[in-house]
């Protein structure tokens, strides 16, 4: 059974096509990670997920079901758009919010208090949410998708505006919830993070599926084809005709082989002119490369 | 309905919290208070105190006039008797170009044409709009008018001061007209307030929603039609504490004055039956414009935008105050009751009715029917912009957008 099953869902506002026959899956259990530039249709494509919008066409099955509200208490939603009541106390507004989820009042306080010791902000519980942080408003609303220990976890962009340590802690959380058998769909245009966590990702782009797959197999898709080297002394192996591109910066260069190079031989040229190298890896594209490849130079990431 | 009372619930408490919302519940009753029993004070007291200047052909009018006008029941001006002759009235003229001088019009006596006749008056006046002096004049003149006949027909003086005596009118049944009628006008006050108040409020609340964002999160469990009911749900119950309150002590203020107060004749200034119109056509009046606000609210970014459709609150409601005189004349006349079952003008102008003078119950219930037919007429609308409008950030849609918003949804 999968947990998210779109099925050639499109959206349109007024004459902008926002979403054009997307279709994907998350399976159950896994760090799913939703990229695309800006306006891309990553949050359109969400809402249609959780029903905040009706699909124009195709069809949206959750948990192996047809899409149904009552399936929506199973699901905890950061959007992108971040809200809280300003003036309202952080603990009465997270047992709100887990009541509209169908908790029940003692529940949701009790759980509130040990969420917010557990991301280190137990100090705000009291306040209004106008007397908080940026990031620690940021930690409350996503406390407020968890209290309801959903199933399916959506998380819209939840990085932006969080210091690397904060980043740090949900990211580790989201881990923890995987480990504890929940999905997670996180959208970013961020591909670091998407890249070491993810065990599947989608590439939307104009509203369209571009790529899709598991991590791995995706990266499997593109050869080990570029190289990372450091070296002090001579340059000239750089020339070397198994080079297709190469971006040299102060004591070292970027390198993409051609199609038949082999870094072994470029390696053995460096070492043969008497260059001394300090570090040479051969590795992967990364998937910004990879996203950058597919979806073409010129977008406003 | 557990979402709907959950988010009706949240209004409310949020509400009633803050000092706004203690501060007017406690305010506002004591400033109608003392503005009612203010005005009726100084409606009985307050006496004309122009400064006038008399020419007359006949000193004996003249100097009944000064003395009418000086030591009158209801006046007391300053009296100059001044030449009768051309030369004065131009001075007159002057004084009246002149900002300095406190002479707010002087009147001249002309004799009467033929013997029978009255004598001809004509006042020149420093400003036009002066109609507490005009009419404190013609009483006046009135009253030395008749005195002087009595008189000529050989009426003794204390005589003619009996039958001059003013009339008292003791009202028994429904207490005194004057505080019954203040006590109506601040109702229809009162109402024009809290409807505006609570209309707004409901529009105020949508919009702080959309300008922090807080709509998505909710959206993800919650039906708008439901976040759309609990915000008028939670609004009106504030608003109608608020109104409660302000009527128990109404209610309780008057029953402490019955029979004490001069003037009361054993009847407070609102009866319960006003009371209890009063409550429901504020919740009839607060649901029609909240719902109206509500689409309004979701169409809008922010409160600066939501001023300018503002107009489209207000405006039914001054029209309300503009056909109060209209009723307050003729009460049953076909055109009061015409507007006052208007849905939109039932709650301030049925409302006034019942005070002053109840229409029949046909009237109350078509008024109360038509209210609710335009209720859901408005809310099928709003809830159609509200579910499109709250999720759209940005731009003010145009007309076009807004009834493409019906079709969506």
């Amino acid at each position: 059974m999968s947990i998210v099953e779109l099925d050639h869902i499109r959206k349109v506002y007024g004459t902008k096509v926002a979403v054009e026959g997307l279709s994907l899956v998350i399976e159950p259990g896994t760090m799913f990670g939703l990229l695309g530039p800006n306006g891309s249709g990553k949050s359109s494509s969400i809402r249609m997920m959780i029903g905040i919008t009706r699909p124009d066409s195709g069809s949206v099955h959750l948990f192996g079901k047809p899409f149904e509200r009552a399936a929506l208490h199973r699901i905890g939603y950061l959007p992108e758009e971040r809200g809280l009541y300003k003036k309202m106390k952080v603990v009465d507004q997270l047992v709100f919010l887990g009541r509209l989820h169908g908790l029940d009042a003692k529940t949701a306080e009790a759980r509130a208090k040990s969420w917010c010791k557990r991301l280190q902000i137990a100090e705000a519980i009291g306040k209004k949410t106008e007397e908080l942080s940026k990031g620690m408003q940021q930690k409350i609303q996503f406390i407020a998708a968890l209290l309801h220990e959903p199933d399916l976890i959506i998380m819209d962009e939840p990085f932006t505006g969080l210091d690397p340590v904060n980043a740090a802690l949900l990211m580790d959380t989201l881990l923890d919830l995987r480990k504890q058998g929940k999905s997670i769909l996180f959208s970013t245009h961020r591909m670091d993070q998407v890249e070491k966590f993810s065990d599947a990702i989608a590439i939307i782009y104009k509203g369209r599926l571009v790529l899709e797959g598991a991590m791995r197999e995706i990266k499997s898709r593109y050869p080990a084809n570029r190289v990372q080297v450091q070296f002090t002394g001579d340059a000239s192996f750089l020339e070397h005709p198994c080079i297709a591109r190469c971006k040299p910066f102060s004591g070292g260069a970027e390198i993409v082989l051609a199609d038949q190079g082999d870094a072994q031989l470029l390696l053995h040229q460096a070492v043969a002119r008497g260059t001394r190298i300090t570090r040479f890896e051969v590795m992967e594209p990364t998937l910004e490369e990879i996203f950058i490849e597919t979806v073409g130079e010129n977008v406003d990431a | 309905m557990h979402n709907v009372w959950l988010i009706a619930r949240r209004e409310y408490l949020e509400r009633v919290r803050t000092k706004a919302f203690i501060i007017a519940t406690i305010v506002i009753p004591l400033l109608f208070g003392s503005l009612g029993f203010g005005a009726g004070y100084l409606a009985q007291r307050t006496k004309s105190t122009a400064h006038i200047a008399i020419l007359s052909f006949d000193p004996v009018i003249a100097a009944d006039l000064k003395r009418e006008l000086e030591q009158g029941r209801d006046v007391s001006m300053q009296v100059d008797l001044v030449s009768n002759d051309a030369a004065t009235g131009a001075n007159l003229d002057a004084e009246l170009q002149d900002s300095k001088s406190s002479l707010t019009g002087y009147l001249q006596i002309f004799p009467p044409a033929t013997p029978e006749a009255r004598p001809a008056f004509t006042y020149n006046a420093r400003s036009a709009s002066d109609i507490g002096t005009d009419t404190a004049l013609k009483d006046a003149l009135k009253v030395v008018l008749t005195r002087e006949q009595l008189a000529s027909r050989g009426i003794s003086s204390i005589d003619i001061d009996n039958v001059l005596a003013p009339v008292a009118i003791k009202n028994p049944t429904t207490g005194d007209t004057t505080t019954a009628f203040i006590g109506a006008y601040i109702l229809f006050i009162l109402m024009y307030m809290v409807i505006m108040l609570y209309g707004m409020n409901t529009a105020r609340s949508i919009i702080e929603e959309k300008t922090s964002r807080v709509f998505e999160v909710l959206l993800s469990t919650v039906k708008s039609d439901e976040m759309l009911a609990g915000k008028i749900i939670g609004v009106g119950a504030v608003g109608l504490t608020q109104v409660s309150v302000w009527m128990a002590a109404a209610l309780s203020v008057g029953i402490y004055f019955a029979g004490s107060t001069h003037g009361m004749g054993g009847h407070s200034v609102v009866s319960p039956s006003q009371v209890f119109f009063f409550v429901a056509y504020f919740l009839f009046g607060f649901l029609l414009y909240s719902s109206l606000a509500a689409g309004l609210g979701a169409m809008t970014n922010s409160e600066q935008e939501l001023q300018q459709l503002n107009l489209f609150l207000a405006v039914p409601l001054v029209c309300c105050l503009f056909m109060l005189t209209t009723i307050i004349k003729s009460p049953d006349s076909t055109l009061s009751r015409v507007v006052s079952l208007i849905p939109f003008c039932s709650p301030l102008l049925m409302d006034f009715r019942i005070s002053i003078r109840p229409p029949q119950p046909w009237e109350i219930w078509l008024s109360f029917a038509l209210m609710s037919l335009s209720i859901f007429a408005i809310l099928w609308v709003s809830s159609r912009i509200y579910r499109v409008g709250i999720l759209m950030y940005g731009k003010k849609p145009n007309l076009p957008e807004i009834l493409r918003w019906l079709k969506y949804s």
